[in-house]
């Protein structure tokens, strides 16, 4: 025997070093892109206030435990205003900015996990499975899944009971959580099984399926990993996604007053009669987040969008 | 056009809308307020007047029979009676607040569509310019914004900071107008904000998707021909260009209709607008349930007929697409 043999773990170790490169290099193409920066500082700065609200402006302010009086104006004491219970509208947009976030963090995940499940194994089974499964698909697509979410969220809340807890969060949350995630698969499940669809008549997979690995084992290991990037360029428009029907879902009621999303803030704004009076800084503090947030994640996914898609780097 | 791709979508049109129903069926047997929960809760109903209830409802048939005559009704428009308006069919409730929201959405989408194709097509053409920066930021703000937020910016400002504008519902209440025309004045004056946060709301998508695909025909052969023939650029965008990148959009407008609708709910909520908008999130608030399943049902029902309107016009468009 000539050759060197390579233990596993040194194989192991080079394969890290050689991803960490590629993904050192990835991010530093994506922040030389000034929309992919601005994306970035915008998502880090709403990260840390999500991270760390306590430390930032204090605890929730409650009817109980609010600092001002009722529908104030921005003052020195309350940079931006106060709401109807004379809470500060600062330390309620700090707090809400992590309930918004981990509501549209979690119904990614789900959405993203399902999205991709159903897409590699319609993509690499093909067949008839493929088939009811695209129909399935297709069906989602169709309907106006935001309806349907807002049937569904009142009918599992009153089956699980609304003032229960799950994980920490209210009911409320939860099952926004899952009715988001339940009703947006269907676009991600069209594009992984596209890119599933070509994988399945490569080389290795062919390969692969020689040496006798199984259906299962070949979707884990060699499918899944091809389709990571697109999963995750597809993640970051699912999120603005998740953010903008949170707020919506929360808007038309279906939030929770004591954990407070930026949604619910403006449904509370809304519903207390603050905009024909004039109260502007009720709305805008949360209403400026939202759209901040729903950008960068939309500026993030065409700076990826660019950089995965070769054919349109040349044409800018 | 050929027979068979008429039929061929109409037939899946129509299974699409099959399954709505049956989906709506199912959610129904799910739901906290159907009436069998609602008795088996009551501790106090007797055994024989709970199965009397059952058979008055026919809840005692088996499901698939159910089913059947479930779809009979919906076929025949019964969609039920509405637990919030006491007695009054399902149906002669959305019956009422239909108009309103037709009116608002209808009128959003032409201006919408007229404006984000003209603008989306001018920043595309004038790409790297002043205009196309410009125009790209603002459309990109306009899409990150949920349709009511544009609305609450437009309420603030304009209602009730300036008060150019009445700040709620569709005509000032108590007031009776001398003439057709004064009515209408005081129509078009309620009329003007919640259709102007729509209009904003969609001129952003269009805009960005006509860009994107007018961009996608600078590099085409036929542009480059056309140029070359010394044809003013002006005629270029519009007799070359135009036609074919328009088809992205026109697809999107159908695709987009439950979106729209969905998201636009908000901007009726916003404003007080008598229309299916406001009606769901009374509907909600009551867990009204049959009145939020005939709205599910009636905007799926569009929606798959708009994207049946959408194909058979791109086939009508694009010969390529009918194979």
């Amino acid at each position: 025997m000539s050759a060197t043999t390579v233990s596993p773990g040194e194989l192991r170790a080079a394969r890290l070093r050689l991803r960490l490169r590629n993904s050192a290099s990835f991010g530093r193409r994506l922040l030389s892109r000034p929309e992919g920066l601005l994306g970035i500082i915008i998502l880090a700065f709403f990260s840390v206030l999500a991270a760390v609200p306590e430390l930032l402006v204090g605890a929730l302010e409650t009817a109980t435990t609010a600092s001002g009086s009722r529908l104030q104006p921005p003052s020195a004491a309350h940079p931006f205003g106060t709401d109807r219970l004379g809470r500060d509208m600062l330390n309620l947009t700090v707090h809400a900015t992590r309930i918004s976030m981990v509501i549209g963090l979690l119904a990614t995940a789900i959405t993203v996990f399902l999205g991709a499940l159903i897409g590699i194994v319609a993509g690499f089974l093909g067949g008839l499975v493929d088939t009811i499964l695209m129909r399935i698909t297709d069906f989602f697509l169709v309907l106006p899944t935001f309806v349907l979410a807002l049937i569904l969220a009142p009918i599992l809340l009153d089956i699980i009971g609304a003032n229960a807890q799950l994980f920490g969060m209210r009911v409320t949350l939860v099952v926004i959580v899952v009715v988001i995630g339940v009703t947006s698969w269907a676009s991600t499940a069209r594009i992984i099984r596209s890119q599933a669809l070509s994988l399945r008549e490569r080389t290795f997979v062919a390969r692969a399926r020689v040496i006798g690995s199984g259906s299962g084992q070949i979707m884990r290991r060699h499918i899944l990993p091809n389709v990571v990037g697109l999963v995750v360029a597809n993640a970051v428009l699912v999120f603005a996604g998740a953010i903008l029907t949170e707020t919506t879902l929360s808007f038309i009621g279906l939030g929770d007053p004591f954990q407070p999303s930026w949604g619910q803030i403006l449904y509370a704004a809304n519903a207390a009669g603050a905009l024909p009076i004039g109260a502007w800084w009720f709305m805008a503090w949360p209403a400026a987040s939202i759209i901040l947030v729903v950008l960068a994640f939309t500026l993030l996914g065409s700076a990826l969008d660019d950089l995965l898609n070769p054919r349109l780097r040349a044409r800018r | 056009m050929a027979g068979g791709y008429i039929g061929r979508k109409l037939l899946q049109a129509m299974a699409t809308i099959l399954a709505i129903v049956i989906l709506n069926f199912v959610l129904f047997r799910a739901m906290p307020g159907s009436p069998e929960r609602v008795l088996l809760r009551n501790p106090n109903i007797s055994a024989a007047a709970k199965a009397e209830i059952r058979a008055q409802w026919g809840l005692d048939e088996p499901l698939p029979v159910q089913l059947v005559s479930y779809l009979g009704a919906t076929a025949q428009g019964d969609l039920g009676y509405s637990f919030k308006y006491r007695g009054q069919p399902v149906l002669d409730v959305l019956g009422s607040r239909f108009w309103p929201t037709v009116i608002l959405f209808g009128l959003g989408q032409l201006i919408a569509v007229v404006v984000g194709i003209a603008l989306g097509a001018y920043s595309g053409w004038k790409r790297g310019g002043v205009a196309d920066y410009v125009g790209n930021g603002i459309s990109l703000i306009f899409y990150s914004a949920p349709y009511f937020i544009i609305g609450m910016v437009l309420l603030v400002v304009f209602a009730s900071m300036l008060g150019w504008f009445p700040t709620a519902g569709m005509s000032s209440l108590g007031v009776r107008h001398a003439t057709l025309a004064d009515e209408l004045i005081d129509f078009g004056r309620h009329l003007f904000l919640p259709l102007t946060a729509v209009a904003i709301g969609l001129i952003g998508q269009y805009s960005i998707l006509m860009r994107a695909s007018i961009v996608e025909t600078l590099g085409d052969d036929y542009v480059t021909t056309a140029r070359a023939k010394g044809l003013r650029d002006g005629y270029v965008l519009r007799a070359h260009a135009l036609p074919n990148a328009i088809l992205p959009t026109a697809s999107l407008v159908a695709i987009n209709i439950g979106y729209v609708v969905a998201g636009a709910i908000t901007v009726e909520v916003v404003f007080n607008w008598p229309g299916l908008g406001t009606l769901t999130v009374e509907a909600l608030s009551a867990r009204d349930f049959p009145v939020l399943q005939g709205i599910f049902l009636l905007l799926s029902v569009a929606v798959v007929l708009a994207n049946l309107v959408a194909d058979l016009i791109y086939g009508v468009l694009d010969p390529r697409v009918r194979a």
